[in-house]
């Protein structure tokens, strides 16, 4: 069952052709992996899927709602793109209970999915009188990432997800990840430019180059290799030589 | 090369982007400062003619020197409000091979070039050539001149050490208005007569112009408890403050105002926990007290466009001054906002219902002033109708224009940070619009056919507001790419 569907996707700045997908679908419950380097387009792509920018050109439809006309998206899309996703002015409890109220869950709903990332938070993060933008970055993204997966969403967004967290959590959010995949079959878009975390919870890998996807793989064994070959074949050649 | 700090505070203050602000901004700052300016030099005029018709008996120095110490009250308490430490930007030099001790000093010396103390020269010139020239000797002036620059640095420097200790403690800002209240009263009941020993101070100074010496020891002081200060803290702990448990003040409650609640309590976070627009809010508190400027019978009755004036400044001024640069408080989140699921129209309806409330809580506040004259009463009421009905609409109109982000954390006071030619315009319009339209019905339909039609106006915008709230959610959707890209790139 598709998910997203992206057709012939254009935006442009200037003339200038930052991201161009003719065709892209993403199945339901599949956990997406976009990578690239810097400027590839992962994040413009995930500011189209969530209408933030318009497209020069195409359209995207997310679970038959299209996206650039329709705001019914909303209500079962969940997203965290950067520290912008929070407010700086709220203590993180606050944050949480004002995404609810806005997802439509009650106290217990809350507490019960908050539940779930007491490990991830680890006592940094709730009952705290601190305002999210005196935590540190670190933590103000754990607190986006958990408002990001609030009220059941059927999609989530989440653009570097694994990027100023400590190994530990690392680890803890690509488990909370595998397991809202497995429980509730949610679809994920997660972006990074290193490969680790991403090949671990992705079933799918994209990568972007320069706007455009040069890669298209499911994640086995074999891709792995692939992939890995793809990114750090410069580096691999360079140790090697050295080696010699 | 051993290079002034100075310089770097010049590049500063030439490279912010407050200064290369657009034109507008530029014109209606000059217009500002020559306002100021015009006014406190025809102060400084008129002063000695004032003061020779109310107390024809005394000597008008002496009646002068007995208000410095009202003077330097109040202007010790604006200061608390409005003036900022002077912490900026020290950040970078700390780490380097400067001395603490130099780069104390040039943050101090730094902190003197403020607006506070430069104002005042423009109506203690001329009053020193007017009162005090013509009566005492080159010498006498010169000391009861350098007495109140003394007094005016002391003021200054004194703010600054008090705020570092109101900072560290929180309840430092109540002692502080307890005390000041405190010697307010010892000096209103006549038990100390505290104006009048400060007044005679000065009258001494005149006939023993050494005495202005004295004066020199506050200003060390305070300078040197300054000083003793900022070296001993002078780490990056300084300025950025965490909050602490007592202060995060709980808005909850809000929230069960139906469907808008979630947004007015955010709203009201926003004004509360923001510098900015914190300061702001607390300037309309202080515009309250306008009316006892302008309400005040001048033997003919006060004008009738007094009251118009009036009910602006006291009843729409909370949503002139928080309206004009809506939505962009919310710009630092604004894209978050637009992937969640709710409606624009909640949005819009939560800060209008916000507003109205407010500007029916300072319309309360100012109906006090009916005592001075009943007329308030008629003339606040129309404003408050006019304000809802109309104003606010307007406000809407011109917030789906806006462009720059806001940064919540500048200090508010002459900050044009995300100030454009947009934020005067619509001044025009929410401040000059009732004002004309008053004057032109006036001459129609007389004075009260005038206020009724004003606030029949209100009315009809009232009366059309589920209409007008669909037009501006459209609107606001309409603008919604341009306003992330805009808050984006600026």
């Amino acid at each position: 069952m598709i998910m997203i569907n992206v057709h012939s996707l254009i935006k442009a700045y200037n003339k200038e052709i930052v991201l161009n997908i003719p065709e892209l679908t993403i199945q339901r419950g599949e956990v997406f992996g976009l990578v690239g380097n810097n400027g590839a387009g992962k994040t413009t792509f995930f500011n189209l899927i969530l209408d933030l920018i318009l497209p020069s050109k195409g359209h995207i439809i997310n679970n038959e709602v299209k996206v650039q006309e329709s705001e019914d998206w909303k209500a079962f899309t969940g997203a965290f793109i950067d520290e912008s996703f929070t407010i700086g002015y709220l203590t993180a409890d606050e944050y949480f209970g004002f995404i609810a109220e806005l997802r439509e869950m009650n106290q217990a709903d809350l507490e019960k999915h908050l539940g779930r990332y007491t490990d991830f938070f680890n006592g940094e993060i709730r009952g705290k009188k601190k305002f999210i933008r005196d935590m540190s970055k670190g933590n103000q993204k754990k607190v986006g990432i958990a408002a990001a997966m609030m009220g059941n969403p059927e999609v989530v967004v989440l653009d570097e997800p694994f990027a100023n967290l400590d190994p530990g959590s690392q680890f803890k959010l690509r488990q909370l990840i595998k397991d809202q995949v497995a429980e509730k079959g949610t679809t994920f878009l997660i972006s990074s430019h290193t490969l680790d975390n991403i090949t671990d919870v992705c079933s799918r890998i994209v990568i972007l180059e320069k706007g455009k996807i040069v890669k298209d793989v499911a994640k086995t064994a074999s891709t792995l290799k692939e992939i890995e070959a793809f990114f750090t074949g410069v580096v691999v050649e360079e140790s090697n030589f050295n080696l010699d | 090369m051993k290079r002034s700090l100075n310089y770097f505070a010049w590049r500063e203050v030439t490279r912010s982007s407050a200064f290369g602000k657009s034109m507008a901004t530029t014109i209606m700052l000059g217009f500002l400062a020559l306002y100021f300016i015009v006014n406190f030099l025809a102060l400084g005029f008129m002063l000695p003619k004032l003061i020779t018709e109310k107390f024809p008996n005394a000597y008008p120095v002496s009646v002068f020197n007995s208000y410095l110490l009202v003077y330097f009250g109040f202007d010790l308490l604006m200061r608390q409000l409005l003036q900022s430490l002077p912490t900026i930007s020290f950040k970078p030099f700390i780490i380097l091979n400067i001395k603490r001790s130099r780069i104390s000093r040039y943050l101090l010396i730094r902190s003197v070039f403020h607006f506070f103390n430069f104002l005042p020269y423009f109506l203690l010139i001329p009053l020193t050539f007017t009162l005090v020239a013509p009566h005492y000797s080159t010498l006498a002036t010169v000391a009861w001149f350098a007495g109140i620059l003394l007094m005016i640095f002391t003021n200054h420097f004194l703010t600054t050490y008090l705020k570092w200790w109101i900072n560290e403690s929180g309840y430092g800002f109540y002692v502080f208005v307890g005390l000041f209240l405190a010697l307010y009263g010892i000096n209103f009941f006549k038990t100390v007569d505290l104006t009048g020993l400060f007044g005679q101070f000065f009258d001494t100074i005149l006939h023993q112009p050494a005495l202005a010496f004295v004066l020199i020891i506050p200003v060390v002081t305070f300078y040197l408890l300054n000083d003793r200060y900022l070296r001993s803290n002078l780490y990056l702990n300084l300025v950025d403050k965490k909050q602490k448990d007592s202060t995060v003040r709980d808005f909850s409650w809000m929230n069960r105002f139906g469907d808008y609640g979630k947004f007015i309590s955010l709203d009201v976070r926003m004004i509360w926990r923001n510098k900015r627009p914190r300061t702001q809010f607390m300037m309309t508190i202080l515009f309250l007290f306008y009316g006892l400027l302008i309400y005040k019978d001048q033997g003919h009755g006060i004008p009738d466009f007094m009251f118009i004036i009036g009910g602006l400044m006291m009843v729409s001024f909370f949503s002139i001054s928080i309206g004009q640069f809506f939505p962009a408080w919310h710009s630092q989140y604004f894209a978050m906002l637009m992937t969640q699921n709710f409606k624009m129209k909640q949005f819009l309806q939560a800060f209008y219902y916000m507003n109205v409330a407010a500007s029916f809580v300072y319309f309360l506040l100012s109906l006090p002033y009916t005592l001075i004259d009943t007329r308030v009463i008629y003339y606040h009421s129309a404003m408050l109708i006019y304000h809802i009905g109309v104003n606010m609409n307007l406000i809407f109109f011109f917030g789906k224009n806006s462009k720059r982000a806001l940064d919540l954390s500048g200090s508010s006071m002459f900050n044009y940070q995300g100030m454009r030619a947009t934020q005067w315009l619509m001044v025009f319009p929410l401040v000059f619009g009732p004002l004309i339209i008053y004057a032109l019905l006036k001459l129609a339909l007389g004075a009260s056919g005038a206020l009724l039609v004003l606030g029949g106006l209100g009315a009809v915008g009232i009366l059309l507001q589920p209409h007008l709230f669909n037009y501006f959610t459209k609107a606001y959707l309409q603008q919604k790419h341009r306003l992330i890209r805009d808050y984006k790139n600026s």
